[in-house]
């Protein structure tokens, strides 16, 4: 009998596991996905959607208008992500206050665990001479028209830059261990020294006997049971709120499933005269930091895509496929990522595959647009001859589904990230933000899995 | 060309509709050319077992549909993300699927040896440096 079975390995669960590993607790992981590492990780960008991703690359909504990543490996999502790393800011935490009636959601009373994060991780904050030509060009044009921009905070310990290495290439999984993915940064060394941990197995119900917990779960396709005194959800927005579903915990907990929210984000392109490269070098570096687009509601990224995904962004083929592709290298690209309405529901079919609603609102629509419309001005100012907008959204960031609250009519966890009603069924991963902060969440969803870890600590007296 | 997941016709339906998406145009060679389909079980293992059952379906009742109809199809896919109906989310579906399968086996580094002609991820310019020690 385990004391702790925690499930999922992204940056919720490899910060608990890592956390509760330290301290010495008898614990277990499941994780889904396999144990891969810097020399394992697909080399190729169709090699990872197929292998690193759930529903073999793409997830949809019910409508198919929006498409959703999430990953199936140890270290979640954050072995693709671009792991940049940003504390919330105080409107996102008084939403958070607003909705939920928590009223720990504020940067004071996160602040420590904020630190403790960030000194475990090796973060880099990026400079002038680490732009890229697609970011040199974003930032004089938002100069040119009043735009306010910041360099990007990543978690990197050393990508090789001086020795010409391009980190687009980390999308796949970092081939050098610099990405701080929760597994380069937390898991990896835990492993080596003797993490009991359990990959390629997918939890599929849980059945809650008072003091205890039975894990049931398939493990290579093959039934396997698991009991703990307590068990940590970590499976992400959906993982977590679908084993919480198929498990017929909607009964007691109407909410859950509910207030679903993505950052929605649309792609535009602008082409160029001069040769462009944009997936040299360092990836991400910029992106907007204007209190006014924060008040509306939208940031703009300056990122690209690789090539099947850029082809993948614009649905006609053909000559005009061609045409974008041929000026591949002449490309820029910003895109509008919209601090989106909790309006989306995850749910469960008879089937027991997830079915995502997720209604795309009057608001976010207005987001969209504007930011668009933005964009298609700075690239303009930048010199773009031609701007090409995608039509596509996709959801990056998943939140949600089993939000945090004080009320049990209207959430799933409560303050002590304990699920309504079960004192030994704990969940702090990115399934529990009450609404969209319009932030990048990872950070933010480590300090909380820190939080918790320290409140089980010291409730079984440094275990 | 064989597959341990897609039929021989779903697998000629596939080069069919590619065909139809990425055409030989200037330097670009048409998608059965490159012949990256080749390593299209590299991709399909993956999908869960009832997706593959559905997609082998469906590629091979395209597979006996006449040219005109396929470009029907590829016509409506196109258009899906405006259209509205019950049938819209399904041309979306399948627009995103099938244009998936097709752009993983053309913008590829695993082309057969066959191919001798300039590889489209050449074409495009999309060259990664990887410095991995
Ligand atoms: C391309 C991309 C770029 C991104 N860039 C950034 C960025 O720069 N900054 C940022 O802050 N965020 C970024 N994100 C989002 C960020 O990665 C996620 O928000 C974050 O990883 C969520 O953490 P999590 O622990 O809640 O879930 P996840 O990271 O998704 O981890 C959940 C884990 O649980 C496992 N699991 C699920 N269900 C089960 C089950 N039933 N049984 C066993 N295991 C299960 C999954 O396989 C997975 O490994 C990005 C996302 C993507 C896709």
């Amino acid at each position: 009998m385990y004391d702790y079975i925690i499930i999922g390995t992204g940056p919720s669960g490899g910060n608990i596991a890592h956390n509760l590993f330290k301290a010495g607790a008898n614990i277990l992981v499941l994780e889904a996905g396999k144990l891969m590492n810097k020399k394992t990780f697909p080399r190729t960008e169709a090699d990872t959607s197929a292998r690193l991703y759930w529903g073999g690359g793409i997830e949809f909504d019910t409508d198919a208008k929006m498409g959703f990543l999430r990953t199936r490996v140890v270290g979640g999502t954050s072995i693709v992500n671009q792991c940049l790393l940003d504390r919330f800011d105080d409107i996102a935490f008084n939403d958070w206050k607003a909705e939920s009636g928590v009223n720990w959601f504020t940067n004071e009373q996160l602040a420590k665990h904020y630190d403790t994060v960030e000194h475990a991780l090796a973060l880099h904050t990026f400079t002038a001479n680490e732009m890229n030509r697609n970011a040199q060009l974003f930032t004089q044009s938002c100069d040119k028209i009043g735009v306010k921009w910041g360099y990007l905070r990543k978690g990197q310990s050393d990508c090789a830059q001086e020795r010409g290495n391009d980190c687009m290439a980390c999308l796949g999984g970092c081939h050098r261990d610099s990405k701080q993915s929760s597994y380069a940064g937390y898991l990896r060394d835990d492993i080596a020294a003797g993490l009991n941990i359990q990959t390629e197995t997918e939890v599929t119900q849980i059945v809650h006997n008072g003091d205890t917990v039975t894990l049931h779960a398939l493990q290579q396709g093959k039934p396997v049971t698991f009991q703990a005194k307590n068990i940590v959800l970590a499976g992400g927005a959906f993982g977590t709120t679908k084993m919480l579903l198929q498990s017929g915990f909607k009964k007691q907990l109407p909410a859950l499933g509910k207030n679903f929210s993505t950052h929605p984000q649309f792609m535009s392109f602008g082409l160029f005269n001069e040769e462009i490269h944009a997936c040299k070098g360092y990836f991400q570096t910029v992106a907007s930091k204007d209190p006014i687009l924060r008040q509306k509601g939208y940031k703009l990224e300056n990122v690209f895509a690789p090539p099947i995904s850029a082809a993948m962004l614009f649905s006609r083929t053909g000559a005009y496929h061609q045409e974008i592709m041929r000026n591949y290298t002449r490309m820029t690209c910003i895109e509008v990522a919209v601090r989106d309405e909790n309006a989306g529901e995850i749910k469960v079919d008879n089937k027991g595959k997830l079915t995502i609603d997720k209604p795309f609102t009057a608001q976010d629509r207005r987001r969209r647009d504007e930011g668009r419309e933005l964009i298609a001005n700075i690239l303009t100012n930048e010199g773009a001859k031609k701007v090409y907008a995608s039509p596509f959204s996709v959801g990056l960031h998943l939140m949600g589904g089993s939000v945090m609250g004080t009320n049990s009519a209207k959430s799933v966890v409560d303050p002590e990230f304990r699920v309504h009603g079960y004192k030994n069924m704990f969940v702090a991963d990115s399934s529990i933000y009450p609404n969209a902060p319009g932030i990048n969440p990872s950070l933010t969803i480590m300090a909380l899995a820190q939080k918790l870890s320290d409140q089980l600590i010291v409730a079984n007296h440094g275990i | 060309m064989a597959s341990n997941y897609l039929s021989n016709s779903a697998l000629k339906a596939i080069n069919r509709i590619g065909d139809l998406m990425i055409p030989r145009n200037g330097e670009f060679p048409s998608f059965s050319e490159v012949g990256g389909i080749a390593y299209i079980d590299d991709l399909v293992s993956y999908a869960p077992p009832a997706d593959i059952k559905d997609l082998n379906l469906l590629l091979t009742i395209l597979a006996f549909m006449p040219n005109f109809v396929l470009r029907w199809l590829l016509n409506r896919m196109e258009n899906a993300m405006e259209s509205s109906g019950p049938l819209a989310p399904i041309f979306r579906m399948l627009d995103v699927g099938l244009r998936g399968l097709i752009f993983s086996c053309y913008y590829t580094e695993k082309i057969p040896a066959s191919y001798t002609g300039k590889k489209p991820l050449d074409i495009i310019g999309f060259d990664l440096t990887r410095v991995e020690d």
